[in-house]
């Protein structure tokens, strides 16, 4: 201060003063007290030091105040300061001291700390000016203090501040970013150029108009509309993910935050500050997790933990028959599946599973677009973010109807088997015990007829022993049927068909010639089916005993036996040119037990297609008929054979 | 002519049959039969595989009169026929006894599981009629 004056002084030599300063300067020489005051409001510590006896220096009350101390205990002595100033500073002023009065050029000026009263720590600027006599000696010396302390605390709270502010930025790898709106100065850190591969001095020089260079211009309006919305104050802060042009080329994903701190008279905005963050890898985790759930071969779907679709495999669509095209962004409960009843249940389990439980197993029931249930099989699992908050659940679906029905169907198979098992046990029993009794019955009557031969000719004799033949011709039927084993495939043997058709038109052939019917048995050698030789027998017996009993009166009657081969099976066609069944009235009885069909033929039993029947499925067979009334019938038999 | 037959028929007689058989019917019928062919001088019945053989053995061990046939019936509570055989070919027996099965089924398999048993000759179905009882009674002369 005095120093500047001192400049002033010089300076304003030999020109024309301003009286007003001419009348304070006089001022100050006549008046005590105008000093007085400027000494006491204008700085904190005066001190005025005899050089010629450096121990004595005069501190005015100001200087001892602002330290804490009562003026008028301590002693005008220069020690008295020499004590309570920090000893590292103390090295420095003298150092000055030294400088400046060999070199009057050099200012004697620094910072400098004392030690309060109370313990705390002083800053004090302290400067000071040497008076020297005529030749040039340092006499006196004039010193000033400018208490620092507030100004520094700012400054050191404010450093720690800066200091862990950097320490986030730096620990959260943020690009930082300060903004102009007005001028379009803006101001980056070094990790906002890191990020898009540049370092700081590589894009200088820096201005709006390098963000504008390296934003996506897709991004850039949507950015643009979203910085509207915060000045406009829409919005509480500006927040977008956007695309960066990388310095290798590729886009890069950036989350772009930031905020207006200040905003000028007219309300408008000026400074904005903000973040860069880099949220490549996050992106392309997400990104792969989309692509694997929508390329999962089963019904996958991803959610938020607000339930929004996040992805979702095209089995997804397909299972929940979803009808619209993209359901990625929309909420869970508003896409319309046919669960839609069960929805408070479906969003207690969600919540459930957001709350970081894994829900297995859960069975639910939709109607199908076609009416039919459907049965599902639903698995939830929440997902977790980097970190490890749950982001969402994933709901893997398997449609299990179709286990679902093998299921029922296996029970159901399960209930025939026990059902067949307890009907052939009691067929068994029934068929054996009857023929016991029918057995008496005829016994008895033969018994009878042989003591009292003159009832043999009696009516009701007769028909006794009518009855008791058909009763005892009825239990043997019904133990042949008992008898058909349904479990025969695994011990069949290959058998020549031909051979034996060729044996049973040797038993029937009286009863062929008799009836004049021409069998032609067209069966290849080679053909070998497989099958239980009793069974063949009676089978073959079986149809051509039945086309020579339905014979046509009115033409030459024949039956022809052929064979073809497909890949499963030998077809034995037995054609004739008889009767004929009415398949229109008769199909659906034809094969069953004591159905006959043509009234006029006598000794038709109505149990030989029955057994027949029961005796080629037992072999693993089919049977299939054709037939015209009046113009004959064909079977189709239907027998495994042995392919090699 | 029945004279005749009457003469060679007593020539061959069965002297002591065994029946197994727990149908009351059956039994009065076969021994109705047996009468009117003469096909034995003497009958034993009894009800079920345990009762013969509890009255067989002491007899074969005292080597009293033992039968010359057995029909056995299969269906029987207590010891049924399958049970009796085993128990039977058991019994160190010096004298050959013709055992026929004769039961009213006509499932293979038993026949077959009666063929089986070397001690069992034939099996006859139910209801046994004097024609396949008198061939029972001339395959006995023939042995």
């Amino acid at each position: 201060m005095i120093n500047k004056e001192k400049k002033v002084a010089n300076t304003t030599l030999g020109k024309k003063e301003n009286y007003l300063k001419k009348e304070l300067y006089n001022l100050i020489k006549n008046d005590s007290t105008v000093f007085d005051f400027l000494q006491d409001v204008t700085i904190d510590g005066l001190w005025f030091w005899d050089l010629d006896k450096p121990e004595n220096e005069w501190m005015n009350p100001k200087f001892w105040t602002t330290l804490g101390y009562e003026p008028e205990e301590m002693p005008h002595k220069s020690s008295a300061w020499q004590d309570i100033i920090f000893q590292e500073d103390l090295k420095n002023v003298y150092k000055n001291f030294a400088e400046h009065s060999k070199n009057p050029e050099h200012p004697f000026d620094q910072i400098v700390r004392y030690k309060h009263k109370l313990g705390h720590t002083i800053w004090i600027q302290c400067k000071g000016l040497i008076w020297r006599d005529s030749k040039g000696k340092p006499r006196r010396m004039l010193g000033a203090h400018t208490d620092l302390t507030k100004l520094k605390n700012a400054e050191e709270s404010l450093r720690k501040q800066i200091d862990s502010f950097q320490h986030i930025i730096d620990g959260t790898d943020m690009g930082t970013w300060q903004w102009n709106i007005q001028t379009g100065e803006v101001v980056f850190n070094e990790r906002w150029a890191n990020i898009i591969g540049y370092t700081l001095d590589e894009l200088k020089p820096i201005s709006i108009d390098t963000w504008l260079k390296y934003a996506h211009p897709e991004d850039l309006k949507k950015s643009n509309e979203l910085l509207q919305d915060h000045f406009s104050g829409k919005t509480s802060v500006y927040e977008i993910e956007a695309r960066m042009k990388h310095k290798n080329g590729d886009y890069i994903w950036v989350l772009d935050k930031g905020k207006v701190v200040s905003r000028d008279a007219q309300g408008d905005p000026e400074w904005m500050i903000g973040s860069h963050q880099e949220i490549n890898e996050k992106k392309k985790d997400y990104e792969r997790n989309r692509l694997f759930i929508e390329q999962a071969p089963s019904a996958i779907a991803m959610f938020d933990v607000e339930m929004n679709y996040l992805a979702a495999s095209q089995k997804w669509y397909e299972v929940y028959e979803i009808n619209e095209e993209n359901v990625i962004g929309k909420l869970y409960y508003d896409i319309r599946t046919r669960t839609k009843k069960l929805t408070n249940q479906i969003k207690e389990i969600h919540q459930k599973c957001l709350n970081g439980e894994v829900i297995r197993d859960h069975e639910k029931e939709i109607k199908s677009v076609n009416k039919a249930t459907k049965w599902l099989l639903c698995e939830y699992r929440p997902w977790y973010s980097n970190e490890n908050k749950i982001g969402g659940i994933i709901i893997h679906t398997s449609d299990i109807t179709k286990i679902k029905k093998e299921k029922e169907l296996q029970a159901i198979l399960e209930v025939t088997k026990d059902q067949n098992r307890r009907l052939k046990n009691f067929a068994h029993i029934v068929s054996h015990n009857l023929k016991s009794h029918s057995g008496n019955f005829e016994m008895l009557l033969d018994l009878y007829i042989q003591e009292n031969p003159e009832v043999e000719y009696n009516e009701i004799i007769q028909l006794f022993k009518k009855a008791s033949q058909n009763l005892s011709e009825t239990v043997l039927h019904l133990n042949d049927v008992v008898l058909i084993n349904t479990t025969l495939s695994e011990n069949l043997s290959s058998i020549s068909l031909k051979r034996i058709i060729d044996k049973v038109i040797r038993t029937v052939s009286a009863f062929a010639i008799e009836s004049k019917v021409v069998i032609n048995n067209n069966v290849d050698e080679n053909i070998l089916v497989l099958a239980i030789q009793a069974y063949l027998d009676s089978i073959i017996l079986n149809f051509i005993t039945n086309s020579i009993k339905y014979r046509s009166p009115d033409r030459k009657s024949h039956v022809t036996l052929t064979t073809e081969k497909n890949k499963d099976y030998v077809v034995l066609k037995i054609e004739d040119n008889g009767l004929g069944i009415d398949l229109k009235k008769h199909r659906s009885k034809l094969f069953g037990m004591y159905k006959t069909f043509h009234p006029n033929v006598s000794n038709s039993r109505g149990i030989g297609l029955f057994i027949a029947k029961n005796q080629i499925e037992a072999i693993g067979g089919d049977i299939e008929v054709e037939s015209e009334v009046n113009y004959g019938t064909t079977f189709k038999i239907y027998f495994r054979y042995e392919k090699s | 002519m029945e004279q005749l037959l009457k003469f060679i028929l007593d020539m061959k007689k069965v002297s002591l049959t065994c029946i197994i058989d727990d149908d009351p019917i059956f039994v009065f019928g076969i021994k109705k039969v047996m009468e009117l062919i003469n096909f034995s001088d003497g009958i034993m019945v009894f009800r079920n595989g345990q009762e013969a053989l509890d009255n067989l053995k002491p007899i074969i061990l005292s080597k009293e009169e033992l039968p010359d046939i057995i029909l056995l019936d299969l269906n029987m509570p207590i010891l049924d026929g399958w049970q009796f055989l085993d128990e039977f070919v058991k019994i160190p027996c010096a004298k050959k006894i013709i055992i026929y099965v004769v039961s009213s089924s006509i499932d293979p398999e038993d026949v077959l599981r009666a063929k089986s048993y070397r001690a069992v000759s034939d099996y006859i179905v139910k209801p046994i009629t004097i024609e396949r009882l008198k061939e029972v009674l001339y395959n006995f002369e023939k042995v």
